[in-house]
């Protein structure tokens, strides 16, 4: 024996196909270049991979040989399109866990489409997976926009807890709301707040001088929250969001009332408590040191 | 879609399986990296001997008092894990591993707030657990 092990041309050939084919170098252009849009809101990543055909001068692109009614279409080419969530999301309030899902949208011509998002991922698009238990399926609407010469996923919009989801493709717009689970919980019990409020004297330090002000604590609709005498206008009346027993961050609200920012780890509110009452706090920033300090008012 | 003859349409599927492939590896390894770790476990005799000392540290002498707190609890220091994200990119064990070797607590004010949260915590009697919660808490 030479100890030579004995390869069959077919698999080499393979091999190298697959080789040459995965390399920079294999560059190939394609009718649906290959794609990949992903976002992450508040820790949860969102990952649409997808081939993306052109409409190419094609129109409609429903309803004709293109896609046809009430076809099981993934919206994309070649290899089913996958979303994939790293934490449990709802998407149009349905509950999606975590994982990775080929996508397909049953296309009508009148009323809602329905979203089928089936744990099995690898799915060519001419082999659409038949109605199971296992999928996640909702209805979505079908709106019409602006011309999209390239199908594509996106997430135009974003909140803190989550944004739109959309698919377009021509003049066909799919929007979908998507939330995912907040880490941290913005309200509060009227009992657990009591400790803190109040009017505190605050000393910020700003290069060499010491800039004092009032900064108060109050509850308001089920939220602890903060704010200063006189005004900040960058912070304006902010949460005040609990992360451990008595330190709370920042959460800066946005014209609807909606948070945009919590101000983690940059400006951490650490309460000291006396016979369970908050008698001062201190400010640290991201790498610890104290920007601020305040004492309670009598 | 793409109107295909079955056997360009298999060969399109082929090439994209092996295009996908090679993305989606890479993807799910970031998607991986972005969960984060447990906290690691202390070294058994770990020491604080690796850490940058006031010689080591003329260009930042601000930060001298950070790295001799972090030197003398190394065994803290070694049960944390850095949120900055330099474990998972350079493989560092640890925050003590931030503040040997190349140092990346010498720029990272990350890695230096968590220094100073575990050490001001540590002073004050807290346990390694309680630390670590604290970390968490702040930078998780």
């Amino acid at each position: 024996m030479s100890g030579r092990t004995h390869v069959p041309r077919a698999v080499l050939v393979t091999a190298c196909t697959l080789s040459l084919l995965s390399s920079p170098a294999a560059a190939q252009i394609r009718a649906s270049e290959l794609g990949t849009v992903s976002q992450v809101i508040d820790g949860t990543k969102i990952t649409v991979q997808y081939s993306r055909p052109r409409a190419r001068g094609r129109s409609p692109l429903f309803g004709t040989k293109i896609v046809h009614w009430d076809e099981v279409w993934t919206p994309g080419a070649n290899w089913a399109t996958t979303l994939e969530v790293s934490k449990p999301v709802t998407i149009e309030g349905h509950s999606v866990p975590q994982g990775k899902y080929s996508v397909w949208m049953v296309v009508r011509q009148s009323g809602d489409w329905t979203m089928v998002l089936d744990p099995k991922v690898k799915i060519f698009h001419m082999d659409p997976p038949d109605s199971n238990a296992t999928q996640v399926r909702f209805p979505v609407k079908a709106v019409t926009g602006p011309l999209t010469e390239v199908l594509t996923w996106s997430m135009p919009e974003l909140r803190a807890s989550g944004g739109t989801l959309a698919m377009d493709w021509g003049t066909t717009h799919v929007p979908m709301k998507l939330d995912v689970e907040p880490s941290l919980r913005v309200t509060m019990d009227a009992a657990d707040a009591q400790p803190y409020l109040g009017r505190y004297e605050y000393s910020e330090k700003q290069g060499a001088r010491t800039k004092v002000s009032t900064f108060i604590v109050l509850y308001d609709k089920g939220t602890l929250k903060g704010e200063w005498e006189p005004e900040d206008k960058y912070m304006g009346r902010f949460a005040l969001i609990r992360i451990a027993p008595d330190w709370f961050v920042p959460g800066l609200y946005d014209k609807n009332g909606e948070i945009y920012e919590v101000l983690r780890p940059d400006m951490v509110m650490e309460f000291t408590r006396v016979d369970g009452k908050a008698v001062s706090l201190v400010v640290r920033n991201e790498d610890d040191g104290v920007d601020a300090t305040a004492k309670r008012k009598p | 879609m793409d109107i295909t003859t079955p056997t360009r349409r298999r060969f399109v599927a082929t090439c994209a399986a092996v295009l996908a492939a090679a993305i989606v590896r890479p993807a799910a390894a970031l998607a991986e990296q972005a969960q984060k770790s447990p906290h690691p476990t202390p070294r058994a005799g770990i020491t604080g001997a690796k850490v940058l000392t006031a010689a080591q540290l003329t260009r930042t002498p601000e930060l001298i008092p950070l790295f001799d707190a972090v030197r003398e609890a190394p065994e803290i220091a070694d049960g944390i894990r850095c949120n900055c994200g330099c474990g998972e990119s350079q493989k560092l064990y640890s925050l003590l591993s931030c503040y040997e070797g190349d140092a990346m607590a010498r720029a990272c004010t990350i890695c230096q707030g968590q220094g100073r949260l575990a050490t001001r915590l540590h002073k004050l009697g807290r346990s390694l657990d309680e630390i670590r919660a604290a970390i968490d808490a702040k930078y998780a």
